[in-house]
């Protein structure tokens, strides 16, 4: 009794008393809450708000991203609130914001049949005349019905790095042919290091860093009619030399590349574990990042082919897409305004890895005086090279066939090739065998 | 029957009512729009989507891929309960005899359960890396070589099951080891009296008494493990060369990467209603005896 008494004692007494009825607090918190139920509105009315979906989570991009949004609401008073997600979630983002009914209105593809999708769906506002303000370079804009639904940022190719110092001490030279490739890997492979790393998963990874060398043996996928080519008589013996030489590169590679992804051939690399790695600009930040002294050994050529006589590169593609949600118009004017303002504070957040897509990037002197873009000048030229020299062979599985369609993006997916290689790599398939059911799995969803 | 007159029976009313609500709201309402989506054909969740029927089912059942990975997550399920059950109850043997710092040890015991699974998986990832990892450092050194441990499809499945049985048979220790503890004392001591071995007391005691508890825990262990999504998709996602790829990485794939949101629904569905008969086949044969309320 004496413990309740004393506190009892501790509390006001207005607070015992049955002025602190359960009625007055309902009727106070219904009041609270019919408050904040009529102020909201006025609230969002006084303030309009962009929703930007972002794909770049390296923190110097989420960043750039922060500082373009609050510039642009000190400006025009429209606020623009960045999401970051990593890139392989950002689909799955973009559909679950839209089945909720809280669609972003600004968002990031990474891979061109979502665009598609999404544009098919109408859930996409064509960027037409924001797109054809700019000269754009080859294989990037993908044209639905005539309409630009994405605004690119970034090429994503990918070629290949090399050690020049090991390079020296072994008397090599750059290969031109899968046969000479695989000799140098195999000459660097001794005491705990190896020739090359190339993922060998049934992943992105794969079909990003792995292929290169098909293309620059001048395979194709699709024909014009979306007809799958692999095993005709002219592809299948492009893909067997392939299989064989992937089989003849399997000893110079670290064990575990099934495993491996983007991440992993990067620290291979930097780490001194490889002596050739498959990567775009990204590689050459990380070493200037993390192992310096190696920036200046490494070297860059592009996929060979099997006879010395063409070169390739894969790629991929980031893009920004405009949803068709009610701040559809700000959205756009916010583009229209982030393009002209920001894009290259954009573009230096990753300054040689977002490859610009949009030509006259190259010739601005903003864009140039980076100091990493300066610094590797070398890698810049090569990099502008890949767009402006005929010879050179871009292509990508998802990119396939005379226009972008959701059939080569279900062809990326089956990650049929990636079994392919592991067919003939972990299991010892006949090349000829591996390509019949790979065929067979890509007619399963063509 | 009771009625409601008291604020607690109203409050447990509302308890009730609430957790019933959220469960529908949670569980019942997706599963249900998976079924839904089943009979469909859409290429994503935003993308128009076609009355298909049963043609899904038809499909998912006759390709070989669906029954590749409903054996695959059989042969998981199986290995990892029967593992973690036996070695479950070996350990909670061992904790339920006196021995110094026993509190210490039955603490410890329990650790890798409360390990976060992302945190278990990259842990087990670099013990196994290819270049540096540790086990691949001593396998070297005792002059196996280095393992391509994730590229084996057989080493592959025996390093999912290693780290399912390492991770949960705590579990199974911590039930076993509670319900130990409700065993009377007499039983055993009367037992010994008779002259019953430790293997007959084990048998002819400790089983029957913990017989309700295993009932549960491999119902449970089997429910989580035949759904178990996590561990796979971190470690393997499924490889190598589809050999890890059980239904639920198969659904994940076809609703989430391959275009193919009404084929992973069905293989959901499908996933269901398997596990439903599996559940109702083990009741048959192991119910569970309910206790007669005392009047």
């Amino acid at each position: 009794m004496a413990e309740q008494d004393s506190s009892k004692a501790l509390i006001p007494p207005s607070a015992t008393t049955d002025t602190f009825s359960r009625r007055r607090v309902i009727t106070t918190a219904a009041t609270g809450a019919a408050l904040m139920a009529l102020g909201a509105p006025a609230v969002h009315a006084q303030t309009k708000t962009i929703r930007f979906l972002n794909a770049e989570p390296g923190r110097e991009s989420v960043r750039a991203l922060r500082v373009a949004a609050a510039e642009y609401e000190k400006q025009t008073g429209v606020k623009v609130v960045v999401d970051t997600v990593p890139p392989d979630d950002a689909y799955s983002k973009l559909q679950a914001s839209l089945s909720s009914g809280t669609p972003y209105d600004i968002g990031t593809l990474a891979f061109a049949g979502h665009m598609l999708i999404l544009a098919e769906a109408g859930k996409l506002v064509p960027m037409t005349k924001l797109i054809e303000k700019s000269k754009w370079g080859p294989r990037i804009l993908f044209p639905v019905k005539g309409e630009h639904y994405w605004y690119p940022y970034d090429y994503n190719f990918c070629w290949m790095y090399y050690r020049k110092d090991l390079y020296q001490q072994k008397g090599l030279k750059v290969p031109t042919t899968f046969e000479q490739m695989a000799e140098n890997c195999k000459a660097l492979t001794e005491g705990g290091k190896f020739g090359v790393g190339h993922p060998l998963g049934a992943n992105s990874a794969t079909q990003w860093m792995s292929i290169g060398y098909l293309w620059a043996d001048g395979l194709k996928m699709l024909d014009d009619n979306f007809k799958l080519l692999i095993d005709n008589a002219d592809m299948k013996p492009r893909m067997i030399r392939y299989l064989d030489f992937m089989k003849k590169l399997q000893p110079s590679m670290p064990p575990g590349m099934t495993q491996a992804l983007f991440g992993t051939v990067l620290a291979q690399y930097s780490g001194g574990q490889i002596a050739h790695a498959p990567y775009a600009g990204r590689l050459m930040e990380v070493l200037e990042d993390r192992a310096p002294d190696l920036a200046g050994k490494t070297g860059f050529f592009m996929y060979p082919d099997s006879a010395g006589k063409a070169q390739a590169v894969n790629h991929a593609a980031d893009g920004w897409v405009l949803l068709n949600t009610p701040m559809r118009d700000e959205a756009y004017k916010f583009m229209e305004w982030f393009t002209e303002r920001h894009y290259i504070n954009f573009l230096h957040s990753a300054p040689l890895h977002f490859q610009p897509p949009r030509l006259d990037v190259y010739e601005d002197a903003r864009w140039r005086a980076h100091p990493l873009i300066e610094k590797h000048a070398e890698l810049v030229e090569f990099m502008r090279g890949i767009l402006s020299s005929k010879d050179v062979i871009i292509r990508s599985i998802d990119t396939e066939g005379p226009r972008i369609d959701l059939r080569p993006g279900k062809m990326f997916e089956t990650f049929a090739i990636s079994e392919a290689i592991q067919n003939r790599l972990l299991k010892d398939m006949p090349a000829a065998e591996a390509v019949d059911i790979m065929a067979k799995k890509y007619r399963a969803v063509l | 029957m009771k009625r409601i007159r008291t604020f607690s029976d109203r409050a447990l009313l509302l308890a009730f009512v609430a957790g019933v609500s959220t469960t529908l709201l949670l569980i019942l309402v997706p599963v249900l729009d998976a079924v839904r989506l089943s009979l469909y054909q859409a290429e994503s969740f935003i993308s128009a989507q076609t009355w298909v029927g049963l043609a899904n089912y038809t499909r998912i059942l006759s390709d070989p891929t669906f029954w590749h990975a409903f054996g695959i997550g059989l042969l998981f399920a199986i290995t990892t309960i029967a593992a973690q059950v036996v070695l479950g109850v070996l350990f909670a043997l061992l904790l339920d005899q006196p021995f110094p710092g026993r509190p210490v040890v039955r603490g410890i015991t329990v650790l890798p359960y409360l390990l976060p699974t992302v945190v278990v998986t990259v842990i087990f990832q670099w013990l196994l890396d290819g270049g540096l990892g540790l086990f691949t450092v001593w396998a070297e050194h005792i002059g196996l070589g280095r393992p391509a441990w994730f590229e084996n499809p057989t080493s592959a499945m025996l390093i999912l099951i290693v780290v399912s049985v390492w991770t949960w048979t705590p579990f199974v220790t911590v039930c076993f080891l509670a319900a130990m503890q409700t065993v009377p004392k007499s039983l055993y001591e009367a037992a010994r009296v008779d002259g019953a071995s430790a293997w007959m007391r084990f048998w002819h005691i400790t089983i029957p008494m913990l017989a309700p508890m295993l009932t549960v825990t491999v119902l449970l262990r089997s429910i989580w493990m035949f759904n178990k999504f996590d561990v796979v998709w971190l470690l393997t996602k499924g490889g190598p060369l589809s050999a890890t790829e059980h239904l639920p990485v198969l659904a994940y794939r076809r609703a989430f990467s391959q275009f193919d949101v009404g084929g992973g629904a069905t293989v959901a569905t499908l996933s269901f209603l398997v596990l439903t008969v599996l559940i109702a086949v083990y009741f048959h044969y192991f119910p569970l005896e309910e206790k007669e309320e005392k009047s």
